[in-house]
């Protein structure tokens, strides 16, 4: 019997199918009609391993820009614009980032991109740089002198980590040893040195580490080695959220009864179902939820981050992970500039944004800082949260000074930036 | 812990890791022994076993291991599927088939991301959440949701070699892998043959990724990673040999956590391939394999 499918036939549907998935993919999330717009790009990982620090950021955005909208639009110059976010998916890779770089600039002509950093970030820069286009990132490893438009306006990443170490140093004295285990790329080599100088500083002596890559798909003998050496604290350094998720779950699996310190605990109520509300007891990190009472006022700059982090949760339930408010903080700050510059231009606003003093960041009134580290002060560097789990909720148990501890120890971070080749400036 | 404790682990993580890639790479050499075609959507049939189980067990709220039957039976279903409709007329055309299993494995990791979004993995609540101590050392742990995995996949491959070795169906089967146009003239229907290792193989990987949802990252990619490993396997073991890849499933596993375990995850990769390497050079045809005659 003669098939019914030919490989011609087969070939054209396919051809047919990818055809449709790349216009599909290239089209703007949302589209507006009003006569007063400001677009606003985002370009981060929507879809693979760095979806978890791309896509609940893109919810965050869209709830920040609804909520500017629903009171009427923007304010600029005494004239209000609505706001448009277009985004693009990276999934974290350099081609797909420049291709949609070019869409926002040349095709939606945005007035800022939002970017999670890194690879992305990276093979960008140039082409933001001479076209004069202002641009964040959450990773302020990506800034340099030769990029003046790029800003790392809210997460200084990894340099908030040596908060919590501080924090165990002070309020945990029997804690004398460290394990670490983290994915072996950039997110995770410049975690690494930092926690490396984290440690260091605080006393505590490494005894184990484990790098692993992106193929990895049984976590049990990464845990394994690591608990063998019967570390006083383990942390995961800075990895994937789903990596978090399926460490944390092993070490519970094969009994490990020690602290926690990690950079992120994504989705935590999750790891939580599958390990238990005991076992994340004292868990360590670093991003608060927004309903906590210190970030209600008190110095800290996130209008209704309470209302916000309602809105999103009751919205989009379990997507809360660490960026789901960074990309609309960096917006809050973002309109700071533009009130103050009058305009939407984004080489105007930038110069309004570098002049900010002190930066009205999320977690409180920050400095631009980076000259020592990468050339130029383009991170808003000042105080981070360090975040407990208690009774089965994150709390800030303090606000750690990051900058005083950078200013301390600058030499301590070099100095591991460099042993693992972690390029200072990006 | 002391350093027999972790020799005893890591022998643990290594049998479980045996079992799992033993069932998956058995399955993708199966479809290669019978039909010549490199089926690049068995990480695909895998990973629809994976998802169909998170939706029915921690979406839908069915029993977990009702969860797993009706898993396993949708990806037999979509393995059927695929023979007769893209596998059956390429059979015995290494390049067409390899085009439209790659195909096939795009449009079912399209189809989940239509279907239940993306993002970050889907989430369940292991059925089990506790762990055995192996010979009663309170080190030395094995959730019980690895040691189900275990017990899986050393039933079906029990019931496969006993299948394979033992039945006049399993005998037909072999002689097709052996020799197609000689199985058809003792009157060995290829179509039926053809059809019959696909359901099995695609039960393997449905299987497999059903029993693994609990334990891994669910995402539509899931499966990429692991047909990576099963094809290492199926070159080490010998292309087209079911006992080669289980030789190599298990000669694989055990390299690749003991150097895991005690010299890191990202030189374990680089050394399993380094590894088929040298397999491949000093027997390039892998463990098991035949050589080819002119």
């Amino acid at each position: 019997m003669k098939a019914n499918i030919t490989r011609r036939k087969f070939m054209a549907a396919t051809g047919g199918v990818a055809a449709g998935l790349t216009a599909f993919g290239a089209t703007p999330s949302k589209l507006f009609a009003d006569e007063k717009t400001v677009k606003i790009g985002f370009l981060a990982a929507l879809t693979g391993d760095a979806a978890g620090w791309g896509l609940p950021g893109l919810y965050g955005v869209e709830i920040w820009a609804e909520q500017i909208n629903a009171a009427g639009g923007l304010d600029m110059g005494g004239e209000k614009y609505k706001v448009e976010i277009i985004s693009y998916d990276d999934e974290f890779d350099a081609v797909k980032a420049t291709v949609g770089a070019k869409k926002l600039l040349f095709e939606d002509e945005v007035s800022i991109v939002l970017m999670l950093g890194i690879t992305p970030v990276q093979a960008v820069k140039d082409f933001m740089t001479r076209n004069k286009m202002l641009t964040t990132t959450l990773v302020p490893t990506d800034i340099s002198e030769d990029a003046p438009y790029l800003f790392a306006p809210v997460e200084v990443h990894p340099f908030y980590n040596v908060t919590a170490v501080d924090y165990i140093a002070r309020n945990m004295p029997h804690i004398k040893t460290a394990a670490i285990a983290t994915q072996n790329d950039e997110l995770g080599l410049s975690s690494l040195a930092t926690y490396r100088a984290a440690f260091e500083v605080a006393g505590i002596e490494i005894i184990e580490e484990n790098l692993f890559g992106f193929e990895v798909t049984d976590f049990a003998p990464v845990v394994s080695k690591l608990i063998a050496a019967n570390p006083d604290v383990i942390t995961w350094d800075t990895a994937y959220p789903d990596y978090v998720n399926l460490l944390t779950e092993q070490a519970y699996l094969q009994g490990y009864k020690g602290q926690f310190v990690n950079c992120t605990l994504d989705q935590y109520e999750h790891i939580m179902s599958k390990t238990s509300k005991e076992f994340l007891e004292g868990f360590l990190w670093q991003f608060p939820d927004l309903d906590d009472p210190i970030m209600q006022g008190g110095g800290t700059h996130f209008d209704n981050a309470a209302a916000f982090y309602q809105t999103y949760n009751e919205r989009y339930p379990g997507a809360w992970t660490a960026v789901s408010w960074e990309y609309a903080a960096a917006l809050e700050m973002w309109r700071s500039a533009v009130s103050q510059a009058g305009t939407f231009d984004p080489p105007a606003v930038a110069e309004a944004l570098r002049s900010l003093s002190p930066v009205p960041h999320a977690f409180g009134d920050a400095e631009w800082w980076g000259e020592d580290f990468f050339g130029v002060n383009s991170a808003a560097l000042g105080k981070w949260p360090v975040v407990q789990m208690q009774n089965g909720k994150a709390v800030i148990v303090e606000m750690g000074d990051v900058r005083a501890w950078c200013d301390q120890h600058l030499d301590v971070l070099k100095k591991h930036f460099i042993e693992l080749g972690v390029p200072l400036a990006g | 812990m002391t350093d027999l404790e972790l020799i005893l682990q890591t022998i643990m993580n290594s049998l479980i890791a045996s079992s799992f890639t033993a069932i998956f790479a058995v399955g993708l050499v199966l479809i290669f022994g019978i039909m010549q075609i490199v089926n690049f959507a068995h990480g695909a049939l895998y990973m629809v076993g994976a998802y169909a189980t998170w939706y029915l067990y921690a979406e839908v709220g069915l029993p977990f291991f009702a969860s797993i039957v009706i898993a396993t039976f949708l990806t037999v279903v979509i393995g059927l599927l695929m023979e007769r409709a893209l596998f059956r007329p390429m059979r015995g055309n290494l390049f067409g088939g390899l085009i439209v299993s790659v195909g096939m494995m795009f449009v079912l990791e399209v189809l989940v991301v239509y279907l239940f979004g993306q993002g970050l993995m889907k989430n369940m609540t292991p059925y089990f959440k506790e762990s055995w101590h192996a010979f009663g050392i309170e080190s030395v742990t094995i959730s019980h949701s690895r040691l189900f995995v275990f017990a899986i996949a050393a039933f079906i491959l029990v019931a496969f070699w006993l299948f394979m070795s033992r039945t006049r169906i399993g005998w037909a089967m072999r002689a097709c892998a052996q020799n197609p146009e000689a199985a058809a003239l003792q009157g060995i229907g290829i179509g039926k043959i053809s059809m019959l290792a696909m359901v099995i193989s695609a039960a393997m990987a449905g299987m497999g990724g059903a029993v693994m949802s609990p334990l891994v990252r669910i995402t539509p990619q899931m499966g990429h990673p692991v047909l990576v490993t099963a094809f290492i396997v199926m070159i080490v073991g010998g292309m087209g040999s079911i006992e080669g890849a289980l030789i190599a499933a298990v000669v694989y596993s055990f390299f690749h956590t003991f150097v895991t375990t005690y010299i890191g995850g990202e030189i374990a990769t680089i050394l399993g391939l380094a590894l088929m390497l040298l397999v491949l050079i000093v027997k390039p045809t892998g463990i098991m394999g035949a050589r080819e005659s002119v």
